[in-house]
């Protein structure tokens, strides 16, 4: 590895380290594991650069680090144990005070969203948290575009039906 | 082509990811269907709701510290002493990067979640889009008596129309463009190679002069246009951007 390309590793990991945290984040469900596949990706990005052949850097960056992810996710000898979300009691809801129904709709939505099965739940994260593009999406993924586009279709479909009885209370203008 | 594949299509539309032509179409048709668009509402609102309600996890700065100081492993066949060297340029560009442009694409995400962030976000995927289009305008004019009526019945209120050719913005022409769910005409001007989108807002926008921002090389520029809140954006530097809003907020009304 010459000066350039670690120079080059560092620069790629730096840049996109919150979006490599957050990808790990909503893979593994918690802080620790997440930095440990952080790290781990950035060492193996450095070991595989010369294998880098052009294209978007981010998006193989944070394939590395999904790679990383799973791998732990797997070691973990076990799946995320997907929590249970309550449905919203649209009775209640009315008597809470504006400020904190917000604050509610906004828990409500990271419980979806965490509760989302792992592809549909990266698949929005890379979109709408990340902003990546359809074409970087599938890149990360590996994955063709048409996947990429469908999951999308249905993770937003599963949330917005999930959130629908809080909706249905009130439209809180977001 | 029947509303379900419209359906479909208003993801990729509010994705920016569908193409010019179907944009077009489909937004033809958005016109006429109450359906889609109350559909297209939906999904603009769900984004919104995930991107306002603070789901990025931001890298802590111990991770960003414990990556600065890995030292990345050699290649077999590396020489050694590049090696020490590697480490040491590695470090400070680590460094570098962290309390610069990490810290403040970190900051523009962090503060900026607001309306105003939101509503710059849908400005430049709405120039974006239409950079990659075969034409950014779909009135092709340099005459502002052509394009100021071309707007009327498509956009609630015409926005003011001025050619500055003379001072090298010549009028390109006009395009209705979608910013989120919502229609704005954009009046479309040419400096040299680069190109100029003038979103007129409608009034009350949310976007103010703290948006002003640069992203991936495109800079963002509020302006009062004749009263309206309006945005500018463009590739050009940050002289031209500010030579090219003179203009446009000082010139006399006609």
């Amino acid at each position: 590895m010459n000066a350039g390309t670690a120079n080059w590793v560092a620069t790629l990991a730096q840049q996109h380290l919150d979006a490599a945290h957050n990808l790990g984040r909503w893979l593994l469900g918690n802080e620790q594991d997440a930095a440990d596949a952080v790290h781990d990706a950035y060492v193996r990005a450095a070991r595989s650069a010369a294998t880098y052949a052009g294209g978007n850097a981010r998006a193989w960056w944070l394939a590395i680090v999904r790679n990383c992810c799973l791998a732990k996710l797997s070691s973990r000898k076990r799946e995320t144990p997907l929590r249970a979300v309550p449905d919203a009691e649209p009775g209640t809801l009315s008597e809470v005070e504006d400020g904190a129904h917000i604050a509610q709709c906004r828990t409500l939505l990271a419980e979806h969203l965490r509760a989302l099965p792992t592809e549909y739940r990266e698949t929005l994260v890379l979109r709408e948290l990340e902003d990546l593009s359809y074409r970087e999406i599938a890149d990360v993924l590996g994955v063709p575009i048409g996947t990429v586009m469908s999951r999308l279709a249905r993770g937003r479909a599963l949330l917005q039906r999930a959130l629908e009885p809080v909706a249905q209370e009130q439209d809180h203008g977001l | 082509m029947d509303c379900n594949f419209r359906q479909t299509q208003l993801e990729a539309y509010l994705d920016g990811e569908l193409e010019r032509a179907d944009a077009r179409e489909l937004e033809a048709h958005l016109d006429d269907c109450a359906e889609c668009r109350a559909a297209l509402d939906r999904l603009d609102a769900l984004r919104r709701e995930l991107r306002a309600a603070g789901l990025r996890h931001t890298a802590p700065e111990s991770l960003r510290a414990r990556i600065a100081a890995t030292p990345l492993t050699a290649a077999p066949g590396a020489m050694a002493p590049r090696r020490m060297r590697d480490g040491v340029w590695r470090y400070a560009a680590a460094l570098l990067l962290a309390f610069g442009t990490g810290g403040v694409s970190v900051q523009m995400w962090n503060s900026a979640r607001g309306a105003d962030a939101m509503l710059a976000h849908d400005i430049y995927a709405s120039h974006w889009r239409a950079l990659a289009a075969t034409s950014p305008v779909d009135v092709v004019s340099s005459d502002r008596h052509t394009v100021k009526p071309w707007f009327a019945g498509k956009v609630a209120q015409s926005p003011t129309v001025r050619d500055f050719a003379d001072q090298g913005f010549p009028l390109v022409g006009g395009r209705v463009d979608y910013l989120g769910a919502q229609r704005v005409p954009v009046l479309v001007y040419r400096h040299g190679q680069h190109l100029i989108d003038v979103f007129v807002l409608p009034p009350g926008s949310a976007l103010s002069p703290a948006t002003n921002a640069r992203e991936a090389g495109y800079a963002l520029q509020f302006v009062a246009l004749d009263g309206a809140p309006a945005a500018i954006v463009s590739d050009m530097d940050a002289h031209e951007l500010a030579a090219f809003a003179q203009l446009l907020s000082k010139a006399p009304t006609s």
